[in-house]
């Protein structure tokens, strides 16, 4: 059975056209939630299923029934929108504007009572604001203001519940409130479900089936699994971002990733050893810089290692808790040798990477600067009984090496060699 | 402070009922020629005059029975329905345009009206076509402006806003024009655009009657439609109402209500615009209750200016309507701060 079916479905506004063929169907059990971008017809989307903006081209079943066929009266009897926030105009009551969407159900001459009311009453206390009944709208917090327009919408005790961003201003306490009483109303109560959301995270958190709009149109559709992939995302928002798998409760998370573009200005090659995080900054300088910059050798789970994914900085990498293979040391003395500069940053020193530290003696006469940051002191993060520090204390006697406490230092001795 | 009648919103219209009886009495006894005449006398006057209760009540003659039927009640009972309409239309505007700015003559209905009198005025004509008139060309403008602010099949209510101003400005520079050329019918002119109950007889009664009964009637039957149109049109529209015709059908009966009486009354202005707010604080939002109340309180409002008027020689009872109902209205609007909505 098919609770919505939307086919081939064109529309817009004057002369702009605004969905440009749109196909999905939505089963009564289904909670599925739509997402795109600004502009891509989200909200348009919404007007049409509830048959506010007529339909161009294509066709809206509702329950087999033709929405082109149905009045706005038998409409909202079946399908209820919260929106994002609409502005009360007076202070009416929040029952009185719960009481609202007991409206198509009321003939002209008809009054509330009997069992409106009692609908009424239900719906507030099943968003939980039942004490709130003969508060004014004016007073209210955003969650109860947002809660108060469920209420409403279920007082239309619809079949379909369409949510219009209506999450967008909450927040995060009230947002996951107002998603987990849907979620309820979804597996206890029947509730079609079908929301707009600009929050990705919150979409493949609760959503059952996403459709992923671009430009009018569906791009992907499916589960969240399937649509959320970092392809789609390039694809629509033009966005890097890396999708994980939250292990508490398996379901996915979007993590943006801005990366810089890398403008090489200067011709000068710069190899950074670093690790542990120490490298992140001087890096980012570098590169700011317009040093060309190269990184090892860094273990793969080395927090470094995502300042160079981010900096897009060419790495040399080991695998982790592992020591220093042949063909990573080799890699990394050869990006040495091309480099006119070599920065070492102060990372502790252990066995697994001393090797590190090693390489930069053995190359230390084939490059033109050599620069030592030391801001702690050497032995508090020497773990190799003070072999590594002998080493970086005898490189300090070398007439190209110079030792800096800060990255400015890094950047001014490289000016000082005209690097 | 809160809408103090909220809870007790029939007690409110029967306390507005009662006033309206004691107003209207009060303004029968009193008249612009100092001829006082006492309330027993009035009620015996009028009873006399009721078919059925005239076997009972013995039939009066004289002047003062001329006075009361011919001149004084059908005033009052013509000022009664004159706020009482313009108040409804008011109430229905600012209800429909969400605004509180919003008045009867919102559609160009006073300025149209003003333009067809000037040109009855000036043409000389009797009686019965000043009136038509400014009907006509009350209800001309309205409809222009209306057309004016369809934008893509829908009434866009900013575009019709403007369009109002415009007309109104527009026609307003003709009739400025028509006061200029006619020198000898200037005061006249002015005397009209200042709006006067002076001069009424039943038979305006009887043209103005069925207009404000029906207008009335079909507005009540769209207030439910007008709270649900607070939340906005678009949540107006997901919840059932079909907010294009509710807005057709609610700006033509306002304009209708407010054509009927500037035609015969002139511009009174501050009624429609304030009455409204005054029930609004005083009774909260909802329009089931709002319209009635504004309505009566138009009606209370109205009589008791033109007792004024006709106690301070007949001046213009819109100069009393400012001069009385914007102190009264300041001294709610600040006692209520921030409470009336908007």
């Amino acid at each position: 059975m098919v609770r919505l079916k939307v086919s081939d479905l064109e529309t817009g506004y004057g002369e702009n056209k605004v969905l440009k063929g749109v196909n999905f169907d939505l089963r009564p059990e289904d909670f599925t939630g739509v997402i795109g971008p600004n502009g891509c017809g989200k909200s348009t989307l919404v007007r049409a299923i509830t048959g506010v903006i007529p339909i161009w081209k294509g066709e809206v079943w509702l329950d087999g029934k033709k929405i082109s066929d149905m009045n706005r009266k038998e409409l909202a009897c079946k399908v209820a929108v919260v929106p994002q926030r609409a502005h009360v105009s007076f202070p009416f009551t929040v029952r009185e504007i719960v009481e609202m969407g007991r409206n198509p159900f009321l003939g002209r001459f008809e009054g509330m009572g009997g069992s409106h009311d009692s609908i009424v009453e239900d719906a507030l206390s099943k968003v939980g604001i039942e004490e709130l009944g003969d508060r004014s709208v004016r007073g209210l917090s955003g969650g109860e203001y947002q809660r108060m327009l469920v209420a409403r919408a279920l007082a239309q005790e619809p079949e379909l519940m369409l949510l219009d961003e209506a999450t967008s201003h909450l927040d995060i306490g009230h947002r996951i409130e107002v998603m987990e009483l849907m979620k309820r109303l979804n597996s206890k109560e029947g509730l079609s479900i079908l929301t707009i959301h600009h929050d990705l995270d919150l979409a493949a958190r609760y959503c059952g089936n996403i459709l992923l709009m671009d430009d009018g149109g569906l791009h992907a559709k499916g589960k969240p699994s399937d649509v959320l992939t970092p392809n789609h995302l390039r694809a629509v928002y033009g966005v890097e971002a890396e999708v994980h798998r939250n292990p508490r409760d398996d379901s996915l998370y979007v993590v943006p990733i801005t990366r810089k573009e890398i403008k090489t200005t200067k011709d000068t090659h710069v190899h950074v050893v670093c690790g542990g995080g120490t490298g992140g900054k001087v890096m980012k300088k570098l590169v700011e810089e317009g040093y060309e910059v190269t990184a090892g050798v860094l273990n793969a789970m080395d927090s470094d290692m995502e300042s160079v994914d981010f900096l897009n900085v060419r790495p040399v990498v080991e695998a982790p808790f592992s020591s220093i293979s042949k063909e990573a040391k080799k890699e990394n003395m050869e990006l040495m040798k091309s480099a006119e500069a070599v920065v070492v940053t102060p990372f502790p020193i252990g066995k697994g990477n001393v090797d590190n530290i090693k390489m930069v003696e053995e190359m230390v006469d084939e490059v033109k600067q050599v620069v030592l940051m030391d801001g702690d002191d050497i032995h508090a993060r020497d773990y190799t009984d003070g072999y590594a520090s002998s080493i970086l204390n005898g490189m300090k006697i070398k007439y190209n090496v110079s030792t800096v406490k800060e990255e400015e230092g890094v950047l001014r001795a490289l000016s000082r060699q005209n690097l | 402070m809160k809408a103090p009648f909220r809870e007790h919103k029939k007690g409110f219209l029967l306390l507005l009922l009662s006033i309206l009886t004691f107003v209207t009495l009060v303004s029968l006894s009193v008249g612009s020629r100092g001829v006082q005449i006492p309330y027993s006398k009035i009620s015996a006057i009028i009873m006399s005059n009721i078919p059925l209760l005239d076997r009972v009540f013995p039939t009066y003659s004289g002047t003062d029975s001329v006075i009361i039927m011919q001149i004084r009640l059908p005033r009052v009972i013509f000022g009664i329905l004159s706020g009482w309409a313009l108040a409804v239309s008011g109430v229905t505007m600012q209800g429909i345009f969400r605004n509180p700015m919003a008045s009867p003559y919102i559609l160009g209905v006073s300025s149209g009206g003003a333009l067809g009198a000037s040109i009855g005025i000036l043409l000389g004509l009797g009686l019965y076509y000043i009136p038509g008139l400014a009907f006509t060309l009350a209800i001309i403008t309205a409809v222009t402006v209306f057309l004016l602010g369809r934008v893509n099949g829908k009434t866009d209510l900013p575009t019709l806003l403007l369009a109002g101003i415009a007309i109104g400005s527009f026609l307003g520079a003709i009739t400025s024009y028509l006061k200029f050329v006619g020198r000898d019918t200037l005061q006249e002119i002015v005397f009209w655009t200042m709006g006067s109950l002076h001069g009424t007889i039943w038979q305006h009664i009887y043209i103005v009657l069925p207009i404000i009964l029906f207008g009335t009637i079909m507005t009540s039957l769209f207030t439910r439609e007008l709270n649900v149109i607070q939340a906005g049109e678009e949540s107006a529209a997901y919840l059932g109402v079909d907010v294009e015709r509710t807005k057709f059908v609610l700006l033509t009966l306002s304009s209708l209500l407010a054509a009927a009486v500037v035609a015969f009354t002139g511009i009174i202005g501050f009624v429609g615009l304030i009455m409204p707010h005054i029930a609004r604080i005083l009774i909260g939002p909802d329009h089931r209750w709002l319209v009635p109340s504004s309505a009566l309180m138009g009606g209370i409002f109205l009589v008791s200016c033109d007792t004024i008027v006709r106690l301070s020689g007949n001046i213009p009872v819109g100069i009393i309507t400012g001069l009385f109902g914007a102190p009264f209205f300041l001294y709610l609007l600040i006692k209520s701060r921030g409470e009336t909505g908007w």
